[in-house]
């Protein structure tokens, strides 16, 4: 199997240009080519447009702005000859086959032999792509098929034919995973693979049912959103998101490749609405809006969603109904069991999809666990369908079809009663199509802390926090509070977890399987602490985590973090204290304690000083160091990805970015034991600053931005106090030596000052009520 | 007493810094590629030359170490050629200029080579380390009162509404692209790093496109980034010699150095440099404001030129007939060599006889230099 070093993508639409910021994302270069468009003066136009748009778009398809020079862009009428050297040439053209086919009639003759070519067609089957295309070229081709965005989907569903050859299918994967952080689901070649074929129906469903049993979309997004752990964008808010006119046409496409006994046939596929919508130009958010749209008429601007009856737009909502109560206490299960519209709805809707998800396996999915993989990298399910129905009971479920009158699909039959997923022993078994179970296993190099969860207890346990044993020598410290917030609790934890460690492990690794590393310090306690004027508390709880972080720094093993999702604040400032990182690609990480009108109190400005004062290309004297920390920390930068942590210098260049965040733990583990071989805790950083004389360039700097209305009064407040800390404080001079202690002291002495401040104190407040920052 | 002539002007083309052509040259070898070319052109034996002085308001980092020296090596002058950096902020390189006229009538030198440079990308405006002093700090804010700020004290003081900076700047955006469109910008631009071209003149500039621009100091004020000289990389270079020496070696006079003068004024309003320090310089040359047939008076801000201009009693016609620093660009230490350069070049152009060469300086100063024919 030949490693995939180069790369082409052709079709320079959103999807293709996607992938190939995504490939460059890996560090992979890649080719762009597009049409030339009939007249252009400039013939790349199209691709290199495409390009020049990614830089600027929000949220970004680069996770840094340099790897737009990895792709090459070109046309296919002059540039044909540049995929000579890909390894792997993606199709992502338009949705017909004859343009596509006459596209690999052009590859077959300048591409090398052995590469793969793979379409990223979502509606085309595979063996229509390659009908009177020579064997070679079957054997070479696969379906790849990304979902967008394709930097933050992390679905890709792959087909292949009796025909491809397995290495291509296994360089393609292998690509992929490793270097794209792909989940790479098996399909077979039938229509709308596994996820959209599903999720069409499930929006089809929801936008015909909600009109029939008279629900609003607000009504209809509330029961379908979080009561199965489905983004509360439920099903109208996700088609706004995802474009109205996607609908019809993919709709369109399935019904007619589908047999007259798919469940697609039996449905209502009245979207006369929809149709409407479009063609006044109702596209979704790209467009006017769609059932929802905010309406700025009289210089307001007003949240109105449309009256699925009449067609008209009225102010938003909110959702009130017996059923969506009754699902607060008994989740999906007591939803599904509700009289009211709004478990009718769920019934007519969840137990339709969720049906036809177990219609799909076999037939366009060999396991049942690929099916919840696909629904929930590619519609972002916290369940897949499975796993909901088994907490719904397969035997009740089976009840739920029963009334509704939809028919009971073979697989349902099969598991007569028993659930699609059980757990035997350590092992995780899936029910297959014939009735058995059959233990699932995880991709080589995948360690994941939730099967280490299965099978022992934790070493250490506190309401925050729990310490485990992951094998060979390393020890997982995993944060438990909602949203993994940090508190005594959390402290109390790794306190606990050190001499654990130390007497019986070579290393630690930090690491979560939440959606976030941590969103930082509990703002709730410190409130509640503030209101009742508990300062003592606060101060010992700021005082407790420097002590911590500092006893995890110097502690005799390696200690690895290894953040995913968002690492902020006290989050950051773990992340900061590690020997070393290993970072999931997708970090959003900064430290962001200004913007509630604080400063980094648990040694994240001293890490911050520290970072960049070792830094070798920093310019020298004692105000660069100082000037750049500053500049991160007083605006709240937040890294939009662990490459571009590192030009913040919240990573070092020499800690590790892994793609897939299945591969995050391991990873981890393997840097941890990798330095546990010769470990030397760090020597303590010393400091010499500039004193009141940098302070005084600092505020000189931050009355500008004032005056330019680019900070507010508080602002000002809190700016001062941050240089104050990082300039060293009153004691310090270029001619003094300052110890980490000191800094530490003085991040305490401005911390306790700020957070007496009425206008802090304001801001935390407004975060925790609106989850806004407030710009006092 | 001697006469001291200017007798050759060569500069690079200026470039915005941080995102133009020139981002990447380092500014000593910038000045040297510029006065290596200049000593070509001119013909003058640089054996003969006393003093290289190189102006510079931030001599540090690359243009640190006593840049003019290092300048001296790169540009292959003779050995015997002394060096000097020099620092009077935007008026570093005319007062280089004004140094080597003092040290030639005072017969310290023959020819001297005045050069001035800034990177502003490669060496940031207020330098790596600012370290104000803080007792100043608390007794004399506008001590390290910032530029932008200065312009709309200006702007406040002479009540010069934003639409009147607009169509400043629009003028010399147009004079600029002009005289680039006619070619007469080459005889003085001297490819460096194959960048022969002005990269921060914007032909489209149009009052329009201007008023639709945020302030660029002040939420509540008048100054944007469009009616103010960009952060600019560039290097300029004059030669300067006593009339004789000039003549008996045949070298290209361009113009006569009649007076020079420095002043100082408030600074936090130190845009207003030029009306006194040009009065001085008036005077000592026996000259009235009517006398003068062109002047070239460096746009920091058109704020702070439209209120030169109105204090001055100068007649707009005559100023900065190529366009001025708003629309070229204004690289700090390396203004003060390019418009002196420009204004005796454009004495002979012209056939005119008399120019005022002035700038505002940072911490309030102004600067001014008369020229006239030979």
């Amino acid at each position: 199997m030949t490693a995939i070093q180069k790369v082409a993508v052709i079709g320079a639409g959103v999807m293709g240009a996607g992938i190939a910021a995504h490939v460059a994302n890996a560090g992979i270069p890649v080719v762009l080519l597009d049409i030339v468009p009939e007249g252009a003066a400039y013939r790349n136009v199209v691709a290199e447009t495409a390009v020049q748009k990614m830089l600027k778009a929000d949220p970004a398809p680069f996770m840094h702005k340099r790897n737009a020079k990895l792709i090459q862009t070109g046309n296919i009428e002059d540039h044909l000859d540049l995929l000579a050297d890909c390894d792997w040439i993606v199709e992502a053209v338009i949705e017909r086959l004859d343009v596509k086919q006459s596209l690999y009639r052009k590859l077959e003759a300048v591409r090398k032999a052995g590469s793969v070519v793979s379409s990223n067609t979502s509606t085309i089957p595979l063996e229509m792509l390659t009908g009177g295309l020579s064997d070679a070229f079957k054997r070479d081709f696969c379906i790849t098929h990304f979902f967008n965005p394709p930097r933050y989907m992390r679905l890709l569903e792959l087909v292949t034919s009796p025909q491809t050859r397995p290495e291509a299918a296994q360089a393609v994967t292998a690509f992929c995973d490793h270097r794209l952080g792909k989940s790479v689901v098996v399909c077979k070649d039938r229509p709308g693979f596994i996820a959209n074929r599903l999720g069409i129906l499930w929006l089809l469903a929801g936008v015909t049912e909600a009109r029939r049993l008279g629900l609003t979309v607000e009504e209809a997004d509330a029961v379908i959103g979080r009561p199965f752990g489905i983004p509360k964008t439920g099903v109208f808010a996700l088609i706004d998101l995802v474009g109205l006119d996607l609908m019809p046409h993919v709709l369109g496409s399935m019904v007619k490749a589908l047999p007259e006994t798919d469940a697609f046939h039996q449905i209502d596929r009245d979207l006369s609405l929809v149709e409407k919508m479009i063609a006044e130009g109702y596209t979704g958010r790209k467009g006017k809006g769609g059932f929802y749209r905010i309406n700025k008429a009289g210089g307001g601007k007003v949240k109105e969603a449309i009256d699925l009856q009449t067609g008209d737009y009225r102010p938003t909502q909110k959702a009130q109904l017996e059923s969506l109560d009754a699902a607060k206490a008994g989740g999906a299960a007591a939803l599904l069991a509700h009289a009211d519209k709004g478990g009718r709805y769920a019934r007519a809707v969840m137990a339709r999809t969720l049906a036809y998800a177990a219609a799909l396996v076999p037939e366009a999915a060999d396991e049942v666990a690929a099916v919840d993989e696909a629904m929930r990298l590619g519609y972002n399910w916290k369940q897949g369908p499975f796993e909901l129905i088994d907490k719904i009971g397969t035997e009740r479920f089976v009840q739920v079809l029963k009334t509704e009158g939809i028919p009971v699909p073979a697989l349902l039959e099969t598991a007569a009663g028993r659930p699609f997923y059980r757990i035997d022993g350590a092992t995780r078994e899936q029910l297959g199509p014939d009735g058995q179970y059959h233990a699932m296993r995880r991709p080589d190099g995948v360690v994941m802390l939730e099967d280490v969860k299965r099978t022992v207890k934790p070493l250490v346990k506190t309401a925050s926090a729990s310490l485990w044993d992951i094998g060979d020598g390393v020890a997982c410290l995993e944060f438990t509070a909602k949203m993994n917030a940090l508190d005594p609790e959390v402290l109390k934890g790794i306190a606990k977890s050190i001499p654990v460690v130390q007497s019986g492990f070579k290393a630690l690794v930090i690491y979560n399987e939440g959606s976030n590393f941590s969103v930082g310090a509990n703002l709730g306690l410190a409130l509640f602490a503030a209101n009742i004027a508990a300062w003592s508390q606060i101060e010992e709880l700021v005082e407790k985590g420097q002590e911590v972080y500092k006893a995890l720094k110097y502690a005799p093993f390696p200690v690895v973090a290894a953040p995913s999702g968002m690492a902020l604040g006290g989050g950051c400032e773990i992340v900061l204290h590690a020997d070393a990182v290993q970072a999931h690609a997708e970090t959003y990480i900064g430290l962001v304690e200004t913007g509630v009108g604080l400063i980094p109190g648990w040694g994240g400005c001293k890490e911050m000083l520290a970072r960049w004062q070792a830094n070798p290309k920093a310019p020298k004297g004692p105000m660069p160091t100082v000037g750049k920390a500053f500049e991160t920390i007083s605006v709240a930068t937040v890294a939009k990805s662990a490459a571009e942590a590192m030009d913040h210098g919240f990573l070092r260049p020499t800690d590790g970015i892994t793609m897939n965040r299945y591969r995050l733990l391991a990873d981890a583990k393997a840097r941890a034991l990798a330095m546990a071989e010769s470990y030397q805790p760090p020597q303590p950083a010393t400091f010499r600053l500039p004193g009141e004389t940098g302070r005084v360039a600092l505020e000189m700097a931050v009355k500008g931005f004032r005056k330019l209305g680019k900070a507010t009064p508080h602002d000002e407040v809190v700016a001062g106090k941050l240089a104050y800390v990082l300039s060293g404080g009153d004691a310090a001079d270029v001619t003094v030596e300052l110890t980490e202690d000191d800094v530490l002291a003085l991040e305490r002495e401005a911390f306790n000052d700020l957070v007496r401040h009425p206008d802090t104190l304001a801001r935390v407040e407004h975060m925790l009520v609106t989850g806004k920052p407030l710009r006092n | 007493m001697k006469n001291v002539v200017i007798a050759g002007y060569a500069r690079s083309a200026f470039h915005p810094a941080g995102k133009g052509a020139l981002t990447k040259v380092r500014p000593d070898d910038m000045t040297a590629q510029v006065l290596r070319t200049l000593v070509e052109r001119t013909g003058v034996d640089t054996a003969d030359v006393e003093d290289l002085i190189v102006g510079c308001a931030f001599p540090e980092g690359e243009q640190g170490l006593n840049v003019a020296r290092l300048i001296g090596f790169l540009a292959d002058l003779s050995l015997n050629v002394a060096g000097v950096t020099v620092n009077r902020f935007c008026g570093s390189s005319m007062q280089a200029v004004h140094q080597a006229a003092g040290a030639i009538q005072m017969d310290a030198g023959e020819a001297f080579l005045c050069a001035g440079v800034e990177s502003m990308t490669r060496v940031p405006i207020m330098g790596f380390n600012p370290l104000p002093n803080p007792g100043l700090y608390k007794a004399m804010p506008q001590a390290y009162v910032s530029m932008g700020d200065t312009a709309e004290n200006v702007a406040r003081k002479y009540q010069i509404p934003r639409a009147d900076q607009e169509a400043f700047a629009v003028e010399s955006h147009r004079k600029a692209a002009k005289a680039q469109a006619e070619g007469r910008f080459e005889a003085e631009i001297v490819p460096v790093g194959g960048v022969a071209q002005d990269g921060c003149i914007r032909p489209d500039t149009t009052a329009e496109s201007l008023a639709g621009l945020k302030p660029a100091f002040d939420a509540a004020g008048t100054v944007t980034a469009g009616t103010s000289s960009p952060l600019t990389d560039g290097a300029a270079a004059v030669l300067v010699c006593s009339e004789d020496y000039a003549k008996a070696r045949g070298l290209p006079v361009l113009a006569r150095i009649r007076s020079v003068a420095v002043s100082g004024c408030s600074p936090d309003v130190m845009g207003l440099g030029p009306i006194l320090s040009s009065q001085k310089a008036l005077k000592r040359a026996g000259l009235s404001v009517a006398d003068i047939d062109l002047v070239e008076l460096n746009e920091a801000f058109a704020a702070q030129a439209l209120a030169c201009i109105r204090d001055l009693g100068l007649d707009q016609d005559k100023i900065n007939l190529d366009g001025g620093a708003i629309a070229l660009g204004h690289p700090l230490g390396a203004t003060g060599a390019r418009i002196v350069g420009k204004a005796a070049a454009l004495l002979k152009r012209e056939g005119k006889q008399f120019a005022l060469v002035t700038q505002c300086i940072g911490g309030g100063q102004g600067i001014a230099t008369v020229l006239e024919a030979v």
